[in-house]
């Protein structure tokens, strides 16, 4: 089992939100955006990809719908809630401060 | 948790619960799609199809262990396992039917008895008054000059506190009890009312169940409103439930009233214990009274029950300081009659039947718990002892299912699952036991036609507790045997191959039995001092002589008779029944010695000093005919009995006890002396007689104070006609009865029963035959629970030892010396509960030595006979396995596995 570990605690859960955010997607096609968006950098295994999308629907967060694809599968659609929606808003802001403070020690000259 | 979050969360878990297979079809189709479109990627990309599918998969990772992961997110796997031990636990409970019985019985015996007695406390304790916020309501009591606490109050008294309480107190309300004779249909019954204030129903705000309740502008004492409202219970005996009776004129002692309305089902009056057949105005009791009670200067008139309700937010501390200043303020006000006055404020439920700064019954309530709770231990170490045997034979099976992957913690949970179910079908069965056992508490005889209201009744408290008790029970029984069970060595346990002789388990299984029979020894002490006390009780010099004597009680004013026509009614109904056979000689007395009347009054003696610092002296006093003294066999001592000569119009006078005689005028004779009863202070009573001590509502203790006075000048219709006869009383029972309907027709006859069986009261026998009865059933049951202990562990031990037992006896060992061996084991445990009980019960001797008399608590008597009993019969137990050892053959022995 790789990868979520690598990533920083909870982060994951704020990709996945900020994907869904701009539109309803498979899970399939979000493994594709993430590789996508982040030029490969982050790697998250398709097998810890489910999980961590179940979590965010357990949590309310995200909701999931069976619809069909372009090439007429059935498919688990999945998009935020209301809930949802102030959940990414919180953890932007986190990770906001938190890359910020991080960014600032990081740059830190030493004397 | 937010409200709307269940909104989008609850629906996702009673489907992952209720629709578990759809959900997993989903997961499945959702990873397979992923597989599937990574598939066609791949292909796209050149790939061969075999190719395309490992790399997708490879990637993918572990489809399974995904799934799982998946499957952990849905946060109902508690459920599901619980679910699962749940229908595990009751399987193997089914595979074995035959402990699955003795268990669950051993648990129900247990929690049945816990149940029964928490159904009494619950109704004595617990239960609140049906009427709206029952925990404002208090108990009012006063003393005078730190005289005994009374709850009597007069009616200027009662109107005194409801002038002056307004700031914390909401209302306060007053009920005087009576009996009289109600006519219905031109048929007269005995009937037991509470005279009532105008604002008691409202003030208690509860709804009629039929008609409505006596206003407030009816309740004055002074003005005169002929209505009654009745009983349920009573409504529904006499009248059938017929609702047409509402607003009908019936008598009540001769006098026409009106039937207003019915109370509800379950109310009763706020009298615990008693169930009131109907409620009147305070003033209807004024009708036919022998006493003005409104008259200003009656302040000492004293026998009004008053209730007060807290006004909101008011707390017992501030009430209790306002009354505080209205007791010094009345006490300066009327120096004559409430002089060195203290006014307490009690709450209802901690009141009941009165309010008792002792404590006294919750003092009993929780003797009888720890009792029946040690019933319960006693049991749980039962099903411990069962539930570690069978962990001994299913090692095998915990060491698979470890070795199978389940850790310990879920083992753990596992087993006390099922431990839990064992407890809480034990719960099931006890609670119909107990429900069983409280129908026999409730069925006690108290001996009397009051109205009297046991009804331990199931309610949600009682089910809480035995569940309470059930789960308890279940997590205690389970927790030792499936944390040793878990915590062995797997490998260990299976090399073994279940053959291990393990010396520590059967250490801890000793000392649950030892626990065992100290328990029950203890249980067994209380029991016996209880028995000795009632032996005490029932064979302690009364006084007098309850042998042949009858009693029947009659209330001629129940039909409208006055005073003279009473009297004359008891004059003549005397007469008649002396001239009958058998008849040795008749008297009557407005009470009987351990009825459940009693007058008391405070006394003024002119010569006497009261010490100081010492309470205001008081006594308790019955009106007699004359003759009472020679039907009771009371010697009199001095002086002379009374006389019809002694009338209303002559000289007023008393006979004393020799108590009062020995404290009032201790040097001289008591005789031509005078005092007074506060009560009534317009008459000066001068002793004519002293008569023997004799007990009249105390078993225990010394006797106190008492007079007697002739019942034709202190007359009570209300009266117990008493015949000493030479046959057994009970043949008489028929010609007494002709002669009272020879002389009124309808005369109602509420009790008739002999003078012995009227010592079964509340303040006589009946407290200790109970408490004599109820620890003697508690004892029992933990001699048998502790018997199965011993005996299970032996026959344990034994069956463990086969194997050596055999090589012993195959090298030579005698048949008296496996014996010897296995029975040492048995003494070990049995005197080392026998050390445990006596400590035990040493410990409880403080608590039980305020319920016994004539007996301490430490009696070495009872001590050494129980625990010899015990002795003798745990032996027996311990005997016939250890008889079954020596008769193990050899070769079968060493064959074993």
């Amino acid at each position: 089992m790789s990868k979520p570990s690598d990533l920083v605690q909870g982060t994951l859960d704020l990709l996945l939100l900020k994907i869904l955010a701009l539109e309803p997607m498979n899970g399939y096609a979000i493994s594709l955006r993430l590789k996508q968006v982040s030029g490969e950098v982050l790697q998250v295994s398709d097998g810890s990809l489910y999980p961590a999308l179940h979590k965010l629907e357990q949590e309310g967060w995200i909701t999931a719908e069976w619809r069909p694809t372009e090439n007429n599968r059935r498919a688990k659609f999945y998009s935020l809630t209301r809930l949802g929606i102030k959940q990414l808003e919180k953890e932007s802001a986190n990770w906001g401060r938190l890359s910020a403070a991080i960014s600032n020690i990081v740059k830190l000259k030493e004397a | 948790m937010p409200l709307k979050h269940w909104f989008y969360t609850l629906p996702l878990r009673l489907r992952s619960l209720f629709r578990r297979d759809h959900v997993e079809q989903d997961l499945s189709e959702e990873l397979q799609f992923h597989l599937d479109q990574k598939i066609r990627e791949y292909l796209a990309a050149g790939l061969s199809s075999d190719e395309a599918r490992r790399k997708a998969c490879r990637e993918f990772g572990g489809l399974e262990l995904s799934k799982e992961n998946c499957r952990d997110t849905r946060r109902v796997n508690y459920i599901q396992d619980l679910l699962q031990d749940l229908r595990f636990g009751l399987r193997m409970l089914g595979k074995s039917p035959g402990f699955t019985f003795i268990a669950v019985l051993t648990l129900a015996l247990g929690i049945g008895a816990n149940t029964a007695i928490f159904s009494m406390v619950n109704s004595f304790l617990l239960k609140p008054l049906p009427v709206r916020d029952p925990e404002q309501i208090t108990t009012l009591a006063f003393q005078l000059k730190k005289g005994p606490l009374l709850t009597g109050f007069s009616v200027p008294e009662l109107e005194d506190l409801q002038a002056q309480t307004t700031s914390v107190f909401s209302d306060v309300i007053g009920d005087l009890f009576g009996a009289g004779g109600l006519t219905v249909n031109g048929k007269t019954e005995p009937v037991y009312v509470y005279f009532v204030t105008g604002n008691y129903f409202t003030a208690l705000d509860i709804k009629p169940h039929l008609g409505r309740f006596i206003l407030p502008s009816e309740g004055s004492p002074t003005a005169l409103s002929p209505v009654i409202v009745l009983g349920y219970n009573y409504w529904k005996t006499r009248f059938a439930g017929d609702p047409s009776v509402v607003g009908k004129t019936i008598a009540f002692d001769g006098h026409p009233v009106t039937v207003i309305g019915v109370a509800p089902k379950e109310f009763h009056g706020l009298l615990s214990m008693a169930d009131m057949q109907g409620y009147m105005p305070l003033s209807m009791e004024q009708v036919d009274s022998a006493y003005d009670r409104t008259t200003p200067v009656n302040r000492e008139l004293r026998s009004v029950f008053v209730y007060a309700r807290l006004l909101p937010g008011v707390h017992f501390k501030t009430a209790q300081s306002a009354l505080d200043v209205i007791a010094s303020r009345l006490a300066a006000q009327n120096p004559k009659s409430e002089e060195g006055m203290t006014l307490g404020v009690y709450a209802e439920r901690f009141s009941r039947p009165d309010p008792d700064p002792d404590r006294t019954i919750l003092k009993i309530a929780t003797l009888f718990l720890i009792l029946a709770g040690l019933v319960l231990i006693l049991a749980c170490v039962n099903v411990a002892n069962f539930l570690l045997v069978r962990a001994t034979a299913r090692q095998r099976e915990m060491a698979i299912h470890t070795a199978l992957g389940g850790t310990r913690g879920r083992l753990i949970r596992q087993l006390l699952t099922e431990s839990i179910v064992l407890a809480l079908c034990g719960g099931i069965c006890g609670v119909l036991l107990g429900l069983a056992g409280s129908r026999a508490l409730s069925s006690i005889r108290l001996h009397t036609t009051l109205p009297v209201l046991i009804e331990f009744q199931f309610d949600w408290r009682v089910f809480g507790y035995a569940l309470v008790v059930a789960l308890l029970t279940g997590l205690i029984v389970g927790t030792v045997p499936a944390l040793r069970a878990s915590g062995r060595n797997m490998i260990e346990v299976i090399r073994e191959g279940g053959r291990s002789i393990s010396g520590s388990r059967s250490r801890l299984r000793s000392a649950l039995v030892v626990i065992q029979v100290g328990g029950s020894l203890m249980l067994l002490i209380v029991a016996g001092l209880m028995v000795r006390s009632l032996n005490y009780a029932q064979r302690s010099d009364l006084g007098f002589d309850p042998r042949n004597v009858l009693n029947l009680t009659l209330d001629p004013n129940g039909i409208g008779y006055d005073k003279s026509k009473g009297l004359q009614f008891y004059k003549e109904l005397l007469e008649r029944i002396d001239t009958l056979p058998g008849v040795e000689s008749a008297s009557a007395a407005f009470t009987v010695p351990f009825g459940y009347f009693n007058d008391f009054d405070l006394l003024e003696v002119p010569g006497y000093e009261v010490p100081q610092g010492t309470a205001v002296p008081s006594a308790g006093f019955n009106a007699v005919s004359p003759g009472y003294f020679r039907t009771l066999r009371i010697p009199l001592l001095e002086g002379r009995d009374f006389t019809d000569a002694d009338q209303e119009d002559s000289q007023w006078v008393a006979i004393i006890n020799e108590a009062m005689a020995k404290r009032f005028w201790p040097k001289e004779s008591a005789l031509g002396h005078e005092f007074r009863a506060v009560g009534d202070r317009a008459h000066l009573l001068r002793v004519v007689g002293v008569v023997k001590n004799s007990k009249t509502n105390s078993m225990i203790g010394v006797v106190r104070e008492y007079f007697y006075v002739p019942f034709a000048q202190q007359y009570s219709s209300l009266a117990t006609v008493q015949v000493r006869t030479t046959f057994p009383p009970e043949t008489l029972v028929t010609s007494i009865r002709e002669q009272v309907t020879a002389l009124a027709p309808m005369m109602p006859i509420s009790e008739v029963r002999p003078m012995l069986q009227a010592l079964y009261t509340v303040n006589g026998l009946l407290l200790f035959q109970f408490a004599a009865g109820l620890t003697g059933c508690l004892g029992l049951l933990g001699l048998i629970l502790a018997l199965v202990g011993v005996f299970g562990v032996i026959s344990f031990a034994v069956s463990q030892r086969t194997q050596e037992i055999g090589i012993r006896m195959a090298m030579g060992a005698g048949q008296s010396s496996i014996l010897k061996m296995i029975l040492r084991q048995g003494i070990l445990i049995i005197f080392a509960g026998l050390a445990a009980g006596v400590v035990l019960a040493l410990g409880m001797a403080s608590l039980v030595g305020d319920f016994v008399s004539g007996v301490s608590p430490y009696d070495p008597l009872t001590y050494f006979s129980v625990s010899t009993m015990l002795v003798l019969v745990a032996l027996v137990a311990c005997y016939v396995p250890a008889r079954r050892a020596t008769r193990v053959d050899p070769m079968i022995a060493l064959r074993y596995e």
